[in-house]
């Protein structure tokens, strides 16, 4: 191996490993590195999330699949919601709710598209037993958007 | 201090065959390449900026971009690229340009709301082989250029090493995380019982089987300790050949059980423990660098 090889060779381990040692001691992220802090905080039985609840003609539905506001997922979409929530700027939740109703009706036929959409911050208090299906223990309502009607 | 640099030199360069850090080539983007194969960033034009929160380079872009048909091409020759890196075809273009989009093409989600940590490691292993000289043996350059194989050198073992190492401290970071940010309450059984609980209404499980192990306050209680005491141990398995089999195979089956329990899958990781295979070992490196010095 020739010495300047071996010096690239010795500068990317090295660097490879500081910025891996960095992250793990300090808890940041310097993506693609990373502190891989998923599910690393204290959880608590009162479970708090947020949920989406779509306004059709046929009432409200529930809608908390994967693939209802695509290319999102759920917990990608909840995090964002929630740092937009935690801003307190109202207007940005309603601009970001629009935007997920036109990501939704654009995989819909035309009878399955959304009028609105509701945000909710709900909550369960967890307990063995509990299947993933019941419904809220409450909820209190954070947004409401609706889409703009189309012309004649 | 010489002592320190002879176990660097030990540990990192130590020699291998062409062949060797080759045959991982080959499994790392074939396999990069079947499991990115569905992914498709196209949507993402779509996202208004107000869910835009760039990370690492992506800040330098003015806002997320928007032409659809411009991603689309991106991914189609990004794709083209881990195939052509695969089989070692204009292979340190081809690695170079997996390397790049893959940056560009599997950080773009990441910038809006969260960062999903799958994907962290397989561009890590990508950039590394990119620099590497992974294309010296079992490629498509190779039988053009034709000529004598090249001999067994530090320069084919430090890749695979770092890829290892890293592949490993990326549990190591999980197992420190939990200790940092919960402390030693993290591996109690109700904290346990309330992760796998909390998941069946955050995320969509594919089974109930979080429910049912959840009943069980000792079956929580080993899964907390287990977890940390698992992805601790990925440290010091860095260093233990026997450690490091039991430490991967728990992993697995850990990772395994995070897809059936909570729904959160770490396909692309698969790439990360195929760099252990006992095909890849250092026995069948040894006979690939006898059968080079003999011809």
């Amino acid at each position: 191996m020739r010495v300047r090889a071996l010096h690239l060779a010795n500068c990317v381990v090295l660097a490879s490993l500081a910025i891996t040692a960095c992250d793990l001691v300090t808890g940041l992220e310097h993506w693609p590195f990373g502190s891989y802090p998923m599910y690393s905080t204290l959880y608590s039985d009162q479970l708090s999330w947020l949920r989406f609840y779509g306004v059709t003609d046929r009432g409200e539905i529930e809608l908390r699949g994967d693939r209802d506001f695509a290319p999102f997922d759920q917990a990608r979409l909840v995090v964002a919601l929630q740092r937009l929530q935690a801003s307190g700027n109202a207007q940005r939740i309603d601009e970001a709710l629009r935007n997920l109703i036109d990501l939704h009706n654009r995989r819909q036929p035309p009878a399955a598209r959304l009028r609105g959409l509701r945000l909710y911050a709900v909550r369960w208090t967890l307990r063995p037993g509990l299947e993933g299906s019941e419904p809220p223990q409450g909820r209190t309502m954070i947004a409401e958007v609706f889409a703009p009607v189309a012309g004649p | 201090m010489k002592s320190v640099a002879q176990a660097w030199n030990r540990y990192w360069f130590r020699k291998e065959s062409a062949a060797h850090l080759a045959r991982v080539r080959i499994v790392a983007f074939g396999m990069l390449f079947a499991i990115y194969l569905p992914l498709d960033d196209r949507g993402w034009t779509q996202v208004l900026p107000v869910f835009w929160t760039p990370i690492s380079l992506f800040r330098l872009l003015p806002g997320p971009p928007r032409h659809a048909a411009l991603i689309g091409i991106l991914q189609i020759l990004w794709k083209l690229a881990l195939l052509s890196s695969a089989v070692g075809f204009i292979s340190r273009a081809s690695m170079m340009m997996a390397a790049a989009l893959g940056f560009f093409l599997l950080g773009l989600p990441q910038c809006f709301g969260k960062i999903h940590h799958l994907d962290g490691f397989p561009l890590l292993l990508m950039g590394i082989l990119a620099i590497s000289h992974c294309a010296d043996a079992l490629s498509v350059d190779r039988a053009l250029r034709g000529g004598a194989p090249r001999p067994p050198s530090t320069e084919y073992a430090w890749p695979l090493r770092l890829a290892q190492t890293l592949f490993l401290l990326v549990f190591c970071a999980a197992g420190c995380s939990k200790l940092r940010n919960g402390g030693l309450a993290w591996m109690t059984a109700a904290n346990m019982r309330d992760i796998w609980l909390g998941e069946l209404f955050t995320h969509t499980p594919p089974t109930r089987l979080g429910a049912l192990l959840a009943q069980q306050t000792w079956l929580c209680q080993f899964g907390a300790v287990a977890t940390v005491a698992l992805e601790l141990s990925a440290l010091p398995a860095l260093f233990w050949r026997h450690l490091r089999v039991l430490t991967l195979a728990g992993l697995f089956v850990l990772q395994c059980l995070i897809a059936v329990m909570l729904g959160v899958y770490f396909t692309p990781h698969l790439v990360g423990y195929a760099l252990f295979l006992p095909w890849l070992s250092r026995n069948r490196a040894k006979r690939d660098a006898r059968d080079a010095l003999t011809g």
